[in-house]
């Protein structure tokens, strides 16, 4: 995950603040803020229908919003605001590539549409290609390509011009496990090139691994933001431990309630289960515990609550339902 | 430089239409083959000529003038004539279609029509030769008038007075006598119209119009297939997105009619007219083009939508303009409604200076053909503003 630069404000690459957008009498999105600092990787999480896309839309001015206003580097962005525009790498959540151009004429062709040039142009088609791994096959046309080299050169397409913003509207949806861990792998390393990125997605392993900061959505609204522990923190769901142990388990759980932060301790017959507030910091205590209680610990297993149970805590409904 | 994005968004639109072989069969080899068989098939519509033989048995002075009668330079461009010994022979070669009518004049032919009497000239055909057949009675009942007029002559001489001795004189004398006034087929035009000159251009408007199916099946396809939305998403305007998909079909447009007009003129001989007239209602076309393809895509939603009505707007276009006719031999209310269609007026306007007019034919064509490209464009306009959705 890469170091996420988030409270100098004056240097945000977006800003989204209120933004509200209706279709009809239904509200899409209402009051959604976030930002999103140079660097850094945010992840809007929420289910199907929960508004991550109509939010994305509107960010890149695909649509324009009832209320609120967005800004990438400080430029208002707008269906006409090209110089806004020009700073986004928009990645649509389908393949949206010409099938049957190849691989490098899609790369030209939205590498002129982003203002690329002569040689820059030909060095960028040829260093992206090289990134998503497609440059033996660049001269192959699309339709003749698998899903996931699809998935990667959708990606690729929206990387040409060095934008100062990715969006990525759930870029892993319907690809198989190994090309969703090579595009995953391609976002982490975004992040750490200074390159902001937006990510959208209902998987929460994604956006626990690639986000440094997740935005829960759900019907429209922002519901809470923050970092995992500081979202894990807002809803107070506590880590549990479970130690594999042989020896005085009584003399043990007894020395380990005396921890500041073990919460609750309960005794099985080989093993003991503690519930605690940032489980790992409370690990070497508890382990000094077992040596001065002449316990022998054969295993711990430390589970910290994920975004799952945050989700499920702030909106009463499981991610995936 | 930097190339306009109307102009990158032009040039990936035309790549892929070359690369789709059913537009570059349309746009550009199924007109040049049509307008060749059509042409082949109906041969020259203006210079009809036929093979007649003729069979005479009676070897007298009159079936002689007759036979003169069919040699003589008003009828060489219409008429080659064979002397055929018998009448069987006449009928075997007609049946064959070695020759398309035959003439028997039957013995004593001569002296029948010398004695004012007459014997019947018999005109053999089949139905192959309908027309063939029709001409040649029609010369026989001329020539046997011709007789009867004479004939009328000589008796209301004698009749007067005149010596019988001088009666053969006489009929000669009013043989070579013409009628005081003649009727002499002219054309409007100062040179006839080969059947290619009228089909290649009739085929080339007709498989032109094709483009407007491919253009707005493009755009629903681009939509369908979300690469609308990277466009829209892209550092560019929605006009831009519209003006390149424009020009594409722009230049789609000219190149396959003008791909036509200068093979069919060269490989085919065809005669399209003075090349400033072509060149203008060639880029007049292209605009209607451009604007009929932009109202079926302000009309309808869907890409089957779009593949429906570009269909039938062609086929109704091509019916009601006269593409597949010479639309100068239709009935008065085809001809009129040709005109309710640019490729109607586009036609007539080829056909006019195909036939020898100068430029100015082409004036008031193109002028109508702007305003048909102008009206349909507002319209699309009008009925869709936001076309460039994604």
């Amino acid at each position: 995950m890469s170091q996420a630069v988030m409270t100098e404000k004056a240097v945000m690459t977006l800003e989204a603040s209120g933004l509200t957008r209706r279709f009809g009498d239904r509200v899409a999105i209402e009051d959604v803020s976030f930002h999103v600092a140079p660097g850094e990787t945010y992840g809007l999480l929420g289910p199907n229908g929960a508004g991550k896309t109509t939010t994305i839309r509107v960010v890149c001015g695909l649509l324009a919003p009832d209320a609120g206003e967005v800004t990438v580097a400080g430029l208002p962005v707008a269906a006409t605001a090209t110089e806004a525009k020009a700073r986004i790498g928009y990645v649509p959540q389908e393949v949206s590539l010409y099938p049957d151009l190849t691989a490098r004429e899609n790369l030209r062709f939205f590498g002129r549409l982003y203002r690329l040039r002569g040689q820059e142009l030909r060095d960028r088609v040829e260093e992206v290609l090289e990134l998503i791994g497609l440059a033996d096959r660049g001269d192959d046309r699309v339709e003749s390509y698998s899903g996931g080299m699809k998935r990667r050169l959708n990606i690729g397409a929206s990387l040409l011009h060095r934008p100062e913003l990715l969006v990525l509207d759930e870029p892993t949806v319907g690809v198989d496990p190994q090309s969703r861990h090579a595009i995953m792998e391609s976002i982490a390393n975004l992040g750490t090139a200074g390159m902001a990125v937006l990510y959208t997605t209902h998987y929460m392993e994604e956006a626990e691994r690639l986000c440094d900061r997740v935005g829960v959505i759900d019907h429209g609204h922002l519901v809470a933001e923050g970092t995992r522990r500081e979202l894990v923190a807002r809803v107070g769901e506590k880590d549990r431990i479970t130690l594999s142990a042989t020896g005085s388990l009584a003399l043990f759980a007894e020395a380990c309630r005396r921890i500041e932060g073990i919460e609750q301790v309960d005794t099985a017959d080989s093993s003991v289960h503690l519930i605690a507030t940032d489980g790992r910091r409370r690990l070497a205590q508890v382990l000094a515990a077992a040596t001065v209680t002449d316990t022998s610990v054969r295993s711990v297993e430390v589970e910290e609550p994920d975004l799952e149970a945050v989700f499920l805590h702030l909106t009463g409904t499981a991610l995936r339902e | 430089m930097r190339t306009s994005p109307v102009v990158v968004i032009a040039l990936k639109d035309l790549r892929q239409r070359l690369r789709d072989r059913s537009a570059l069969v349309l746009g550009l080899i199924a007109p040049l083959a049509v307008a060749w068989l059509v042409s082949a098939a109906f041969g020259s519509t203006q210079t009809f000529h036929m093979d007649v033989g003729v069979v005479d048995r009676d070897r007298g002075q009159v079936a002689a003038a007759f036979e003169s009668f069919l040699r003589s330079p008003e009828l060489r461009d219409l008429v080659t004539v064979t002397v055929v010994p018998s009448e069987a022979e006449a009928r075997s070669k007609v049946d064959a279609g070695t020759l398309d009518t035959a003439f028997v004049v039957p013995e004593g032919f001569s002296s029948a029509v010398l004695a004012g009497g007459g014997r019947p000239l018999t005109v053999l055909g089949s139905v192959d030769t309908s027309v063939a057949t029709q001409v040649s009675r029609s010369l026989a009942s001329s020539f046997t008038a011709q007789l009867e007029a004479v004939r009328l002559s000589v008796a209301t001489a004698v009749d007067a007075g005149a010596p019988h001795a001088q009666a053969a004189a006489l009929a000669q004398a009013a043989a070579r006598i013409r009628p005081p006034e003649t009727v002499a087929a002219q054309s409007a035009s100062t040179r006839s119209i080969d059947a290619i000159s009228y089909y290649a251009p009739g085929m080339g408007i007709f498989f032109m119009l094709f483009a407007i199916s491919f253009g707005s099946r493009g755009f629903f396809l681009e939509r369908a297939g979300g690469t609308m939305e990277r466009l829209v998403a892209a550092p560019i305007t929605p006009s831009a997105v519209l003006l390149g998909k424009s020009l594409a079909t722009f230049v789609y447009g000219v190149a396959s009619l003008g791909t036509v007009a200068v093979f069919t003129s060269l490989v085919f001989g065809a005669y399209w007219g003075p090349v400033p007239a072509v060149v203008a209602l060639v880029v007049a076309l292209a605009l209607v083009l451009v604007g009929l393809t932009a109202l079926v895509i302000a009309v309808a939603r869907t890409e089957r939508q779009a593949e429906g009505l570009s269909s039938i707007l062609v086929f109704g276009l091509v019916l009601l303009g006269g593409n597949f006719i010479f639309i100068s031999a239709a009935p008065p209310l085809l001809r009129s409604l040709s005109l309710l269609t640019p490729n109607g007026w586009a036609l007539r306007a080829f056909t006019d200076l195909a036939g020898g007019a100068d430029w100015t034919a082409a004036v008031t064509p193109v002028l109508v053909l702007l305003a048909f490209a102008a009206a349909t464009g507002g319209a699309a306009v009008l009925l869709r503003r936001r076309v460039v959705t994604p």
